[in-house]
C-alpha cells in the first residue's frame, strides 16, 4: 500500500510540478520537440542544431535553437527551399564535451544532416573541432575563441565557421570605442575566470586600449560560486579606475553593476554582449550609464517586429543569441536553395559567403580564417533602463 | 576600509549559516548530507518569484509563499525519497544516492520550468544601501543578515524551549529509542524536513534577490556543506558558527590575495581544522556509529 | 559507426571510473564527490607531459596516476579516520579547489578555455583492454584477504576493529586504489576528447559515477559495470525527450532505490558460474555475501 502511496506521490509530484510549468506563459512551444525518431521524410532538408538545453549555458543555448526554429517556420511558410521543407533535429550538450562529441557524431553519421549550427560555447565548439575534420558536415557556430575555427598551424579546420566577430575582433572594438569615443584613460577590469567567454575577451581588450595609450591600473578575477564582488570592486576603484571592463555573462553582470554603483563608484562600466536587453531592466536604475556591444540593436523595425510576435507567441524575449541563430539558418537557405543540400557542397559556398545581409549585419566570410570579415557590432549605452545605439562599429576601421 | 570588509563578510556569512543551518538540520536527524537541498532553494525562490510577479505582493508575503513551498516540497520529498530508507534503516549511503537524485529531479524540474529566460525579483526596496557612520550596507544585505538572525533565533527556541523541539532532539539522539518512549518519530523527522524545507524557501528569496534568479543557484549550497564541516556536522550552533567564519575568510582572503585561490584555500582550512579538530568547532560526533 | 565507437568509448572509460567507485563505496562504503577532481588531475599532468614536455604517453600516464595517488593520500590521511560522511564533503571542497587551480593557472593549463590540442592516442581497443584489467583486477580484490576485510569494516567499523582490522588502512588503500585508477580513466578521457577544460570536472560527476555503482547494485561488481552501460546509453536513447531527460533519469533512480535498494543486481555476480547454477535450478547463490 505504502509502495503505491509512493508511487503515486513521485508521480503527482512530477506531474504537478510539470503542469504548473506549462501554466507559465508557453515556455516550450510544440515545434521545438525534435523528432528525429521518425525517419525524415524524403525531400526535407535536414539540419543538425547543437546546443546547450539543459546545461549552465542554456540561456544562450535555447535561443539560438529557437532563433533557426523561428527562421525555419518562416522558410517553411513560405514554401521551403526549392518546394523542400526544413526540418531540424537539436541535440542538448548539457554544456558537456563528452554528451556533446556523441550528440555531433550522432547528427552526422545517423541522422546525416546538411550542416550543424553549433553552439555560442567555446569549450564545446573548441572540442569538436578536430573530430569535423573525419566528417564534411559545415558547422555554423559562434565561439569567439579563435581555437574553435583554426588550427595551432594558422589554417581554419576545414568545416568550422564562426558567425560573429571574434574575441579578438570584440575586445578591440569594445576597446577601440572606449578609448576614442569615450575618451577614457583608467581601465579597471573584473572578469569570471572559469568563464571562457570572460577571459576570451581580456588580452584582446587590453592590447588595445594599451595600443591607444590608456593604462589598465587593475584586475581582478573572480570564481563561479563569487556574489558578493564590492571588496573586489573596491580595489579596483582604490587603483584609481575610471572606468571598468567587465566582460561577463547576464546574471554576474547584474550584480556587478549593481554593486559598484552600491560602493559609489559613477564612472563607466564597459561590458560584452550579455547586457544586453533583458539586462536593463534586470538590473534597474544601476544600469544606467553601461556602455555594452551588441550584435544587433534592438530598434531596427525588422528586429523589433520579430521581438514582438515572439514575445506574443512565447512569452519570452528574444536575444541577440535568437538572431545569430536565425540569420545562421537563413544563410543556410540561401546556400542550399543555390547549391543543394550536399553537405560539401555547402561547406564550400559558406567558405565563399561575401556580403549576406543578415539582421545581424553584413556578412562575409575570409576563408583564410573561416571568421567573419569586417562584420559590424553596434556599441550601445543604456539610458534610462533601455539600449541607446551609439555607433556601428566594426574591428578593421 | 577593514571595517567595511568585515561588513560584506559578515552580509556572505549570514547567507551561508541559512544554507548551512538547513543541511544540518536534517544531518541531525537522520545523520545523512542532505545533497537536495541546493536545488530545493532554487525551486522554492522560483515559486516565490513567480508568486511575487503574479501577486505584485511586498517582500513578506513572497518570503512566507516561498518558504511554506519549500516546506512542503521537503515534506513530498522526504516521503518519496526518504522514507522507505528510513524505515529500512540500512546503510545512510542510500540517504547520499536518493538525495543527490531528488536534488537532480528538482532542478530538472526548474529548467523546464522557466525556461530560457533570465530572472530578477522585483524591487521591493527604493533605496538598495544604507549608510551607517561612513559604511556602505546595501539593504537586501541587512535584512538578510536580520532575518537570518531572527530565523536562527527562533529555530534555537523551538529546539530547546519546546516540547517538539525535545522530541526532535531525542529523534536525533536515538530514533528506536525516542521510538518506544512514545514519540511519533515519523511525524518529528517529517517537521524537521518541513523546517529544513521552510529555511531553504528563506535562503532561496534572499538568495535569488541578492543574486538574481537562475537553475543552478543552488549550487551554492557547496558553501553551506563546507561551513558545516569546519562547523561540526549535524550541529545547527556550530554550522552558524562555520559560516560566519567561512564568510569572514572568503572576503578576507579576496581582498588580501584575490579570489582565483579562494576555494583552495577555504579548502585548505577545513582540511586543516579535519587534522587539529575534526569534530568541529562545536564538537559533534565524528566516529561512525556502531 | 564513428558514432557508436565514441559512445562505446565513452561508456568503457566510465565503466574504468566506476569499478574506481566501486573499490571505494562497494567494499567499503565511503563515497567521494572529489573524483572527478583526480580524473581531472590525470588528464591534465599527462595531457601536460605528453603535449609541452614531449614525454611518451605511457610514461605520461604512470606519472600521471602517480602524482594522483599521492595528491590522494594527502587528502585522505585526516579523513578516513572520520565519519564516512566527511570524507563525501571534504573531497567535495577538494573538487572545488581543482578546478580553481586549474583556472588560476592559466599560462600552463590554459585556465577556463581549455587544454587543447592533445593528440588523439585512445582508441576502443586501448579502451575495451584497461576496462577488462580493471574489472579482472578489482573482481581478484574483492575475493582476497584485503577485499573481505574491506567489506567486514563497510559493515560494522567496531566490530571489523575488535577483529583486529586496521580499519583507517584499509580505508586508505581502497581510497587510493580508487584514485590511481579514476585518474587513468582521465588520461584515457584526455587523449579521446583531444581537449579538456575544468568545467567537466565537477562534483556533479562524481556524484553520476556513485549513482550508477547504486543503480547496478553497490554490492556487485558486474551489477555496477551493467549500471554504468545501461546510465551511460540511457541519455542517448532518451535524445529524443531533450529537457525531460534528466528529469527522467532521476525518476528511474529514485524508483530502483526506493524498491530495489540493493540495485538491480543485488549481491549477485554474474559470472560463468553463476548462470550455470542458476540454470540448474539452485537459488542458494544469493546467500553468500
Amino acid at each position: 500500500m505504502k509502495k503505491f502511496l509512493a508511487i503515486f506521490l513521485a508521480v503527482l509530484m512530477i506531474v504537478g510540478m510539470t503542469a504548473c510549468g506549462s501554466s507559465q506563459p508557453e515556455a516550450e512551444s510544440p515545434s521545438e520537440t525534435p523528432q528525429q525518431e521518425e525517419t525524415a521524410p524524403e525531400g526535407d532538408i535536414v539540419i543538425g542544431v547543437l546546443q546547450d538545453i539543459t546545461g549552465v549555458t542554456s540561456t544562450l543555448g535555447k535561443m539560438v535553437q529557437e532563433g533557426a526554429q523561428w527562421a525555419a517556420d518562416e522558410i517553411n511558410a513560405a514554401g521551403g527551399i526549392n518546394g523542400r521543407k526544413v526540418k531540424l533535429v537539436t541535440y542538448d550538450t548539457k554544456a558537456d564535451v563528452q554528451e556533446a562529441i556523441n550528440a555531433y557524431n550522432r547528427m552526422t553519421t545517423t541522422d546525416k544532416v546538411s550542416a550543424i549550427i553549433g553552439p555560442p560555447v567555446a569549450n564545446i565548439t573548441i572540442a569538436i573541432a578536430p573530430i569535423s575534420e573525419q566528417y564534411n558536415v559545415p558547422v555554423l557556430h559562434f565561439a569567439i575563441d579563435d581555437r574553435a575555427t583554426i588550427k595551432d598551424d594558422g589554417t581554419p579546420y576545414k568545416n568550422m565557421f564562426l558567425f560573429q566577430p571574434s574575441a579578438k575582433q570584440q575586445g578591440a572594438i569594445m576597446g577601440k570605442f572606449a578609448v576614442e569615443e569615450q575618451g577614457l584613460k583608467k581601465f579597471g577590469i573584473i572578469y569570471n575566470q572559469s568563464n571562457a567567454y570572460s577571459v576570451s575577451l581580456l588580452e584582446p581588450f587590453k592590447n588595445t586600449v594599451e595600443s591607444l595609450g590608456a593604462k589598465v591600473v587593475a584586475e581582478v578575477p573572480y570564481q563561479p560560486n563569487d556574489k558578493d564582488f564590492k571588496t573586489m570592486l573596491n580595489k579596483l576603484v582604490s587603483a584609481g579606475a575610471e572606468a571598468i571592463y567587465a566582460p561577463n555573462y547576464t546574471q554576474e553582470l547584474i550584480l556587478i553593476v549593481q554593486q559598484a554603483r552600491a560602493i559609489g563608484f559613477d564612472g563607466r562600466l564597459i561590458c560584452g554582449l550579455d547586457a544586453c536587453p533583458p539586462f536593463p531592466t534586470l538590473c534597474g536604475p544601476e544600469a544606467d550609464g553601461v556602455i555594452y556591444i551588441n550584435n544587433i540593436t534592438e530598434t531596427e523595425p525588422q528586429i523589433q517586429g520579430i521581438i514582438e510576435a515572439y514575445k506574443q507567441k512565447t512569452g519570452n524575449d528574444a536575444t541577440n543569441k535568437f538572431f545569430l541563430g536565425y540569420d545562421v539558418m537563413k544563410i543556410l537557405a540561401k546556400i542550399i536553395e543555390e547549391v543543394g543540400d550536399d553537405p560539401v557542397a555547402i561547406r564550400d559556398a559558406i567558405e565563399n559567403l561575401s556580403g549576406f545581409q543578415g539582421l545581424t549585419g553584413n556578412i562575409t566570410i575570409d576563408p583564410n580564417t573561416h571568421q567573419t570579415k569586417g562584420l559590424e557590432m553596434v556599441m550601445h549605452e543604456i539610458q534610462n533602463q533601455a539600449p541607446v545605439m551609439l555607433k556601428r562599429y566594426s574591428a578593421e576601421q | 576600509m577593514s571595517i567595511q570588509i568585515i561588513i560584506n563578510g559578515l552580509a556572505v556569512g549570514s547567507v551561508y549559516a541559512l544554507i548551512a543551518t538547513g543541511f544540518s538540520l536534517i544531518f541531525n536527524i537522520l545523520k545523512f548530507s542532505n545533497f537536495s537541498h541546493g536545488a530545493l532553494m532554487t525551486l522554492s525562490a522560483f515559486i516565490g518569484y513567480f508568486f511575487a510577479v503574479k501577486t505584485g505582493s511586498s517582500l513578506i508575503p513572497v518570503i512566507i509563499v516561498s518558504m511554506l513551498a519549500g516546506g512542503l516540497v521537503a515534506y513530498i520529498g522526504e516521503f518519496v525519497a526518504f522514507r522507505k530508507i528510513t524505515l529500512r534503516s540500512t546503510s545512510p549511503v542510500y540517504y547520499f544516492v536518493s538525495s543527490i537524485t531528488l536534488g537532480t529531479l528538482y532542478e530538472g524540474i526548474v529548467t523546464i520550468w522557466v525556461g530560457p529566460n533570465f530572472y530578477n525579483y522585483p524591487r521591493f526596496f527604493q533605496s538598495m544601501v544604507v549608510n551607517i557612520g561612513g559604511f556602505v550596507i546595501s539593504k537586501p544585505d541587512l535584512i538578510m543578515f536580520i532575518s537570518s538572525c531572527l530565523a536562527l533565533a527562533l529555530l534555537v527556541i523551538f529546539i530547546q524551549k519546546t516540547r517538539l523541539g525535545r522530541a526532535l532532539r531525542s529523534v536525533s539522539f536515538d530514533r528506536d529509542t525516542a521510538g518506544l518512549m512514545g514519540i511519533n518519530v515519523f511525524g518529528i523527522i517529517q517537521l524537521a524536513f518541513f523546517i529544513s524545507g521552510a529555511l531553504a524557501g528563506l535562503s532561496g528569496v534572499f538568495l535569488g534577490i541578492n543574486y538574481t534568479l537562475y537553475p543552478q543557484l543552488g549550487n551554492l549550497v557547496v558553501k553551506g556543506f563546507i561551513a558545516s564541516v569546519i562547523g561540526g556536522l549535524g550541529s545547527i550552533f556550530g554550522a552558524v558558527v562555520g559560516a560566519i567564519l567561512l564568510g569572514l575568510t572568503e572576503t578576507l582572503l579576496i581582498n588580501f590575495v584575490g579570489s582565483g585561490y579562494a576555494p583552495v584555500f577555504s579548502f585548505l582550512i577545513m582540511l586543516a581544522f579535519l587534522l587539529i579538530r575534526p569534530q568541529g568547532i562545536a564538537g559533534s560526533n565524528v566516529q561512525e556509529k556502531a | 559507426m564513428q558514432f557508436y565507437i565514441s559512445i562505446l568509448t565513452f561508456t568503457l572509460i566510465s565503466v574504468i571510473a566506476v569499478t574506481g567507485i566501486y573499490v571505494l563505496t562497494g567494499l567499503t562504503g565511503m563515497f567521494s564527490l572529489g573524483q572527478a577532481a583526480f580524473m581531472a588531475i590525470g588528464a591534465y599532468v599527462s595531457g601536460f607531459l605528453v603535449v609541452k614536455a614531449g614525454v611518451p604517453f605511457v610514461l605520461a600516464a604512470i606519472i600521471a596516476v602517480v602524482i594522483s595517488v599521492i595528491v590522494g593520500y594527502i587528502v585522505g590521511l585526516p579523513t578516513v579516520r572520520l565519519r564516512r560522511d566527511y570524507i563525501s564533503l571534504v573531497t567535495l571542497g577538494f573538487g572545488e579547489a581543482i578546478t580553481a587551480l586549474l583556472n588560476q593557472t592559466q599560462s600552463i593549463t590554459g585556465g577556463a578555455l581549455g587544454f587543447s590540442g592533445i593528440p588523439k592516442i585512445t582508441t576502443l581497443p586501448l579502451a575495451l583492454i584497461s576496462a577488462i584489467v580493471c574489472i579482472v583486477l578489482v573482481s581478484y580484490l574483492k575475493n582476497s584477504k584485503y577485499g573481505r576485510q574491506c567489506i567486514a569494516a563497510r559493515s560494522d567499523e567496531l566490530a571489523a576493529k575488535a577483529m583486529g582490522i586496521n580499519v583507517p588502512r584499509i580505508k586508505m588503500t581502497a581510497f587510493l586504489i580508487a584514485v590511481a585508477v579514476t585518474s587513468y580513466a582521465g588520461v584515457l578521457y584526455a587523449f579521446f576528447t583531444t581537449y579538456v577544460d575544468p568545467g567537466i570536472f565537477g562534483w556533479k560527476k562524481s556524484a553520476e559515477w556513485v549513482i550508477m555503482v547504486f543503480f547496478g547494485g553497490v554490492s556487485s561488481l558486474t551489477g555496477s559495470i551493467f549500471g554504468t552501460i545501461i546510465l551511460t546509453a540511457l541519455p542517448e536513447v532518451l535524445r529524443f525527450a531533450a529537457d525531460y531527460r534528466t528529469v527522467f533519469y532521476a525518476v528511474l533512480v529514485l524508483l530502483i532505490i526506493n524498491f530495489k535498494p540493493t540495485g538491480l543486481f543485488g549481491e549477485y555476480e554474474l559470472s560463468v558460474g553463476n548462470l550455470l547454477r542458476r540454470l540448474s535450478g539452485k537459488k542458494e547463490e544469493r546467500s553468500n555475501a
